[in-house]
């Protein structure tokens, strides 16, 4: 009993780190309306940026966060203002290849600058842990875990309260009604993508300290974000997160259960079986997704 | 003037290997073969507007099933070809569950995430694969064995295969199948409306474009007489680079992969051979940055582009579109066609 | 002779009710029109009959064949053809192919469809656009080619959704004789249509929507003095003369 306690607080655990990772993903889609393919290399980028701050600085990841955040941000903004809005029009094919091309320049960008080796940093908080009554909880993962609980609220009230979250929802709601009302969609579009870039990186930062990195750890993370966020529903952020969470415990229990080696192909099975059963996910669709081909 | 053409172009192309003795020539032109086999077949699919980045999940089925009918049953490969050819159709029945449902990128996210299934599968599944270690084809020469040591026969029968794969495919795209492979990448609820099943349809396409990369999966094993996962399930090799190949051709036709191919077959095993080598993963990173160009530049691909631009010199002149059938009703089209 | 019957036809989004219940019938050769105010449900009703949207409640009949369950291409093999509001042609085919495309999908032969869909379009007077490109050709010509597609279905029923809007008066002179020809070869006509002179001048027969439900049928001029269509056309314009 205790170790399907274990296997679950791991895997709640675990799907916090997911859902930190998901929700860039959901806001990006949800505002640009396109299918990033190159998502997890953001998180890849954050992840090594972290890495390089602590070998070369000793900078502890959970500061780098700020540095880190604003880094992917910018580059979130450059993305979309150099590769995503020249396309933005153009059949959803040219979408498709555009932003696998710009998987694959930045995956091996990353492979020629740092090999193929993994890089992993320690840390005396990477293997520490709480114990509650016999239940080991990893300490840096708890602090992924409370990261994406601060983050989603954080974003929650952002987008509930400010202007710019009143923006970034008009133009996800219905982007000719925002240019009507006068909306620069072009500049939200850029805030939402250099937005969703810095979350995917503070979560890179977060996962650092007890994950290593390797430069083709993008696209691994890329697909699972992808199920997360179809689970949840596109553009959709409470089912992110507890889409998040349900991949977690999935994976958890599959990992302990099944195989570990066949993790990962548990939820690309079951990435097919929601497209297939429910695409418009847990939670419902959000709007926009008969662009990307959900019926 | 242009079956004239051809004509020299066949004479040479069979001459060729009397003629050349580098090695590394003729395994240039086993790949472009190879390439251009494949970038075809996957085009069948794309004809539909179905892109998928999983079309390695055919090759690596019908290799391995043929590789281990081989190495564990003593099955003889043209067997084993058959075998592997039924294992990627079955492939292409599971694809076609996300295929019939969704459009566009959240089926290319679909076929991915297939490829990927797939490759996991044959790394854990030591007991029938030996995993990443891979197994090795048992070298045996003959035409019985499908192993030669030496390259002419391959380049032989790689250029029957691109041959074959083309002859299919323009088939397809002349026929009412290819109209409404066409009609469907257009507008596939006014399809329906039309009365097409475009269900029906969809899956011819994706049947022929999964069996044909399937064989030449089982076939270009035999060639490196080598099979592991991470190469006969590589999504690069065999899912990217006939989308890249197609994309620079011009998807939508039947010459454009050719093209495709014939272009970017050389430039990839240069920048593999040297920029590789410099730097693992720069041939791949230029191959990223070709594709974002072309896709913004040309997306309609560099060839197709082209031709309006070479018109207007006047060093192309008009002749049957590929986009329309022969001009004057009841003409059969040529069986060979360039895109002017 | 019956060609077409609707049965307590009901389809409901959510909460709000598109379809209501809807019964009728359409003779053969009738030319019938479709009318109601914006919102009516009649768009609605066409993509219920194509097959595009199933129907919560209610059954459709064509030849006295029970038609609800069957599939959108299956209706269209079976001679129910349509246009759509608004047009919807193949990009990246001419208008040729564009009409190759429903006639090879009852034969296959594609000589033999390439010359019958050059008749087609010289009937439909768009022969000197063979080769051109959908997205080159006048609005007109594109409705012109909507209508000639859909008629390449050899239809036994033809559903046109609002194939006059956009033309200007000339254009829809023009049309109204093309609608009648169309009949005389033997198509019966379903038609929605905002045209309001136009659609009373061909239609024989008119039906009228309001928020779902049908609230009148019979010729345009019993229409025209019907007291309940009246009253769904102006409660609109009384409600607009409130707000503006």
């Amino acid at each position: 009993m205790i170790d399907f306690i274990q296997v679950a607080v791991s895997g709640i655990l675990l799907g916090g780190v997911y859902a930190l990772l998901s929700v860039g993903l959901t806001l990006i889609f949800g505002v640009v309306r396109i299918i990033n393919f190159a998502h997890g290399e953001l998180l890849m980028i954050g992840m090594y940026l972290s890495y390089l701050l602590f070998a070369s600085i000793g900078l502890n990841p959970y500061l780098s966060v700020f540095l880190v955040a604003p880094a992917l941000f910018a580059i979130g903004v450059i993305v979309q203002r150099l590769v995503i809005q020249p396309i933005q029009e153009a059949s959803a094919m040219m979408k498709v290849f555009v932003t696998c091309g710009l998987f694959i320049v930045l995956q091996n960008l990353a492979l020629m600058i740092f090999r193929g080796d993994y890089r992993t940093i320690q840390m005396d908080i990477s293997m520490a842990a709480l114990n509650f009554s016999g239940i080991s909880v990893s300490l840096p993962r708890l602090l992924a875990f409370a990261a994406a609980v601060l983050i989603f609220g954080g974003l929650y009230l952002l987008l509930k309260y400010t202007f710019i979250g009143k923006a970034l929802r008009a133009v996800a709601e219905s982007r000719p009604m925002a240019q009507l009302m006068g909306i620069r969609v072009q500049r939200v579009n850029m805030l939402a993508f250099g937005l969703g870039a810095a979350l995917t990186g503070i979560a890179g930062a977060f996962l650092l300290p007890f994950t290593s990195v390797y430069p083709t750890i993008g696209s691994i993370y890329t697909l699972v974000a992808f199920v997360v966020v179809v689970l949840g529903g596109l553009g959709n952020m409470v089912g992110a997160f507890l889409g998040g969470l349900f991949i977690g415990l999935i994976e958890s229990f599959s990992g302990t259960y099944i195989s570990p080696a066949l993790k990962e192909a548990t939820y690309f099975v079951i990435f097919i079986l929601i497209l297939l059963v429910r695409p418009q996910g847990l939670f419902g669709m959000g709007k926009g997704t008969e662009e990307v081909g959900l019926k | 003037m242009k079956k004239l053409f051809f004509a020299v172009l066949a004479l040479a192309l069979l001459l060729a290997p009397l003629v050349i003795e580098s090695s590394f020539v003729l395994h240039m032109f086993i790949l472009i073969f190879f390439y251009i086999a494949l970038s075809v077949a996957w085009n069948i699919l794309a004809l539909s507007g179905n892109v998928s980045l999983g079309h390695c999940a055919f090759f690596g089925l019908a290799a391995y099933t043929s590789a281990v009918l081989y190495i564990k049953l003593g099955i003889l490969p043209w067997f084993g070809l058959v075998a592997g050819v039924a294992m990627a159709l079955l492939g292409a029945i599971a694809m076609s569950l996300p295929m019939l449902r969704l459009r566009g990128p959240m089926f290319s996210l679909a076929t991915i995430a297939f490829g990927e299934v797939l490759r996991q599968v044959a790394i854990t599944w030591r007991d029938l694969t030996a995993g990443s270690e891979g197994l090795t084809i048992p070298f045996e020469t003959g035409w019985l064995y499908l192993m030669f040591s030496s390259k002419a026969p391959f380049y032989y029968l790689f250029l029957i295969l691109a041959v074959l794969s083309i002859y299919i495919s323009h088939r397809l795209y002349y026929s009412a199948v290819g109209y409404h492979l066409r009609a469907i990448a257009a507008d596939a609820e006014a399809a329906q409306s039309l009365g097409i099943n475009t269900s029906r349809v969809q899956m011819i396409a994706l049947f022929w474009s999964a069996g044909i990369t399937g064989a030449l999966g089982v076939f270009f094993t035999q060639y490196v007489y080598m099979i592991e996962p991470e190469w006969a399930f590589s999504m690069m090799l065999f899912s990217v680079q006939p989308v890249l190949n197609g994309i620079i051709g011009g998807i939508g036709t039947v010459s454009g992969p050719v093209l495709g191919a014939i272009l970017m077959t050389p430039l990839g095993e240069y920048l593999r051979s040297y920029l590789g080598g410099l730097h693992q993963g720069f041939n791949f990173f230029v191959y990223g940055l070709i594709l974002i160009g072309v896709v913004m530049v040309a997306p309609g691909g560099i060839f197709p582009s082209l031709v309006p631009l070479l018109k207007a010199k006047g060093w192309v002149r008009n002749g049957p579109q590929e986009t329309t059938p022969s001009s004057p009703p009841g003409n059969p089209p040529s069986s060979k066609e360039t895109s002017a | 002779m019956t060609l077409f019957r609707i049965d307590s036809l009901t389809k409901r989004f959510g909460g709000l009710v598109a379809v209501n219940n809807l019964s009728f019938q359409i003779q053969e050769k009738e030319i019938v029109g479709l009318i109601g105010p914006n919102g009516a449900g009649k768009t609605t009703v066409f993509n219920l009959i194509s097959g595009i949207l199933s129907p919560d409640h209610g059954h459709i009949f064509m030849d006295g064949k029970d038609i609800t369950e069957l599939r959108v291409h299956t209706r269209s093999l079976m001679g129910l053809g349509r246009t759509f509001q608004i047009v919807r042609p193949f990009d990246g085919m001419t208008v040729l192919e564009n009409v190759m495309v429903p006639l090879l999908a009852r034969d296959r032969d594609p000589h033999k469809a390439e010359r019958k869909a050059f008749t087609v379009l010289k009937q439909a007077g768009l022969a000197a656009l063979a080769q051109a490109n959908p997205q080159s050709i006048t609005v007109a010509q594109r409705k012109r080619l909507e209508i000639a597609r859909a008629l390449a279905t050899q239809p036994r029923l033809l559903m046109l959704d609002e194939v006059l809007a956009g033309l200007n008066p000339v254009e829809v002179a023009e049309s109204l004789p093309l609608i009648r020809q169309i009949r005389d070869s033997g198509v019966t006509i379903f038609m929605i249509e905002h045209v309001m002179a136009a659609l009373m001048s061909v239609s024989e027969r008119v039906l009228v929507m309001d928020e779902g439900n049908l609230i009148a049928t019979g010729t345009p001029d019993e229409i025209v003095a019907n007291s309940r269509v009246i009253e769904a056309y102006l409660g609109e314009e009384e409600d607009k003369s409130a707000t503006g």
